[in-house]
């Protein structure tokens, strides 16, 4: 049974779920990426999700909304809300960053509500955590094999799949894609990512720097 | 009214922001005072003779707080902050800049190592007297080089509270041994001798002035926090003031103490006798020995910090290079898991492994030849660096327009650098003293030439650059912003916040 959702969107494949899956183990769903660069490459998702809504634009490294009728997406409407509500900040940096602070638990509860992920609890009593492991291992593992397999291939990605690929270059993960394979591989992900429509490559410049940024002033505890 | 409405994204983000205390740790926890204090000071005194050790490390704490206030002021306008080079970018173009770079990791890169000689030997010192093991310093060096490596690629920095807790006991036992050294003169009176200015224009003082310089390497970390903190403006600038006062005090006042316990007459002596165990046994006598027990671990805990922020220091750097493509972009990869940058932590802990077994083969001085000649030549090289980054805050604000006064764009930075021009001149004219060498020692030129290579060879590889990769040559500096360079006019400088 599924708990929520629109009977209209539950076919439609996202951005940031199909980035969710990527970004996880397909069995165990361990996370393949670091936090930081997890979360940003969801708040990421979840902009280019409105881009592709025709409802926000990229400029430069602004974002800037271009049409604030609300989506039927319960979470894209709630991202757009606020992007509506907050007409003061619109630098992409600031929203990648305000974004990612939710980013994981509110995509994660959407695919949840769709059926798509079953929390779990683990660790021991002293870490104890939520894990949301994939209800369909199948389903979980498409978007890597079709990933993977296209550019093993040298096919070129549809826009879905270029959009995809640009968060995991930016986001540096990569390598799960192109594991084994030689640099002829990777030059053709990086082709084809630059490919992307220039609002969206703006949106991934941008991500880069803040993971990068993640990087350069990490500090533990 | 537009701001009626509550600033929701603002106040997301500014959850966890650092205030002036913490960045204040991170920074004098790095630059770990008793690692100064127990290490550094008393091989000073040793190896170079000089007595006016205290007296340096107050006149460098007012010439680095000179230099702060245009390195501050040209931080909140630049991207990439946290890189020396990157200041040297932007003020004296990109050539100097690749050049500052390889200074840097150079610089760093000794700072590091040099480290190791002061952790194997005290280390192995330590658990020889203690527990009779027959330990050299050499094995010491390398368990310690192991845990750093791991911690490293593992991308784990010594916990904030941790190193908040260590931080105020090593503070704590300092003040309370320079109290104990105080009130125990020799010869029953106190003799400010050490703290006189006429040191400054004693023979050796270059000598000196760099040993002090090498204590402060890590205070100009505090602008990699900036955009972490919940005031930009005030909080690096504050914060940046405070470590350079707080840590030029807490070195002069203990240099001097130790001077006053000693005689000053007597110091340099005593320090070549005592080496590091110098300040631990002059107050041995007035204390409990858990006391001073305590003391000694605090001492190792101290050099262990300072040796992973400085190999932190490293990879980033090599990221950030990595990540501008000025070296090999493999470089600008991160460990998918971890985030950290896996290929700069391994390349540094493998030179850091490579020199150990050297030493360890040549069987050298690990406190001289590895502790003190290696920090103070990465000393050197962050001298000369802070030289340029401070000519470069000039050039950078006569070339943008700006809203700074007259003060902080232009005659402080002149003044900062001049005085480390000064201090760099009278460094390398005193070299030999510094290495406690012969004036016609090849030694006194071949660790100062080594950064004249590094320098050139950046400055060659940032023309061939320009020439071959334009792409790349137009991205220097830009650090983790490098992404955005091949779309865009670079975003080079920021309105401060």
């Amino acid at each position: 049974m599924r708990a929520v959702g629109s009977a209209s969107t539950q076919h439609t494949v996202r951005l940031a779920d199909e980035f969710f899956y990527l970004a996880h183990d397909d069995r165990s769903g361990r996370l393949r990426l670091f936090e930081s660069a997890a979360a940003y490459g969801l708040a990421a998702a979840l902009l280019a999700e409105l881009g592709w809504e025709r409802r926000i634009t990229f400029e430069s490294r602004y974002v800037r909304v271009t049409n604030a009728a609300p989506p039927k997406d319960w979470l894209q409407h709630l991202v757009l809300d606020r992007l509506v509500a907050e007409p003061r900040h619109t630098a992409t940096r600031t929203w990648l960053a305000f974004l990612a602070e939710t980013a994981y638990e509110q995509v994660a509860t959407r695919m949840w509500q769709l059926g798509y992920l079953q929390p779990q609890q683990t660790g021991r009593w002293w870490r104890q955590r939520t894990v949301y492991v994939p209800a369909d291992m199948n389903t979980a593992a498409w978007s890597w094999a079709r990933l993977s397999h296209q550019l093993r291939n040298y096919q070129p990605l549809s826009a879905f799949d270029v959009a995809l690929a640009g968060l995991a270059v930016h986001t540096q993960l990569d390598p799960i894609l192109l594991d084994g394979t030689p640099p002829a591989t990777r030059a053709f992900l990086r082709h084809q990512v630059e490919l992307a429509p220039l609002p969206l490559r703006d949106l991934f410049a941008d991500l880069g720097a803040v993971v990068g940024a993640s990087v350069l002033s990490h500090r533990t505890g | 009214m537009s701001h009626s409405k509550p600033d929701t994204v603002s106040a997301v983000l500014a959850r966890g922001r650092l205030g002036i205390p913490s960045v204040v740790f991170f920074v004098i926890a790095a630059a770990a005072p008793l690692t100064v204090i127990a290490g550094g000071a008393t091989t000073g005194y040793a190896v170079t003779g000089v007595t006016g050790i205290p007296v340096a490390y107050l006149l460098v704490a007012a010439v680095l707080a000179l230099f702060a206030v245009g390195y501050v002021a040209m931080s909140r306008r630049i991207v990439n902050a946290g890189a020396f080079y990157t200041y040297v970018t932007r003020g004296l173009g990109r050539p100097a800049g690749v050049g500052a770079a390889m200074v840097a990791l150079l610089a760093y890169n000794a700072m590091q190592i040099g480290l190791y000689g002061g952790a194997g030997a005290v280390t192995a010192a330590f658990l020889n007297d203690r527990y009779g093991w027959q330990l050299t310093w050499w094995i010491c060096a390398l368990a310690v080089w192991a845990v750093v490596t791991i911690l490293g690629v593992a991308r784990i920095d010594l916990n904030g509270r941790v190193l908040a807790v260590v931080l105020l006991a090593e503070c704590v036992a300092a003040l309370t041994f320079d109290a104990i050294m105080i009130t125990h003169p020799a010869d029953g009176q106190v003799s400010f001798d050490t703290l006189a200015p006429t040191h400054v224009f004693a023979a050796g003082i270059g000598a000196a002035l760099v040993t002090a310089i090498t204590g402060f390497v890590g205070f100009e970390g505090t602008v990699v926090f900036s955009e972490e903190t919940k005031d930009p403006r005030r909080t690096v600038a504050r914060a940046t003031y405070i470590a350079v006062a707080v840590t030029g005090l807490l070195y002069g006042l203990s240099a001097w103490a130790m001077s006053v316990a000693t005689g000053p007459d007597r110091i340099v002596d005593a320090a070549r006798t005592d080496g590091t165990d110098l300040l631990f046994n002059l107050v041995s006598p007035y204390l409990s020995q858990s006391v001073i027990t305590v003391a000694r671990i605090l001492f190792i805990t101290s050099l262990f910090a300072a040796l992973l922020s400085f190999h932190h220091t490293v990879a980033r750097y090599l990221f950030a290079l990595g990540r501008e493509r000025v070296l090999p972009a493999l470089f600008g990869r991160t460990s998918r898991r971890t985030g950290a940058p896996k290929i700069g932590s391994l390349v540094q802990s493998g030179l850091a492994f490579a020199v150990l077994v050297g030493y360890a083969l040549a069987g050298a001085d690990p406190i001289v030849h590895l502790f003190f000649w290696i920090t103070v030549t990465g000393g050197l090289g962050v001298l000369i660096l802070m030289t340029l980054t401070s000519a470069a805050v000039i050039g950078f604000f006569a070339r943008t327009t700006h809203t700074e006064g007259a003060w902080r764009s232009a005659v402080a930075p002149a003044a900062a650098t001049i005085a480390l021009g000064g201090i760099l001149t009278v460094t390398l004219r005193e070299f030999a003293t510094l290495l406690g060498v012969k004036p016609d020692s090849p030694l006194r030129w071949a660790f100062p030439a080594a950064y004249a290579v590094a320098a050139l060879l950046g400055i060659a590889w940032a023309l061939t650059l320009r020439a071959t990769n334009p792409h790349v040559y137009a991205a220097i500096g830009l650090g983790a912003d490098s992404d955005t360079g091949t779309l865009r006019h670079p975003d080079l400088i920021r309105q401060p916040a």
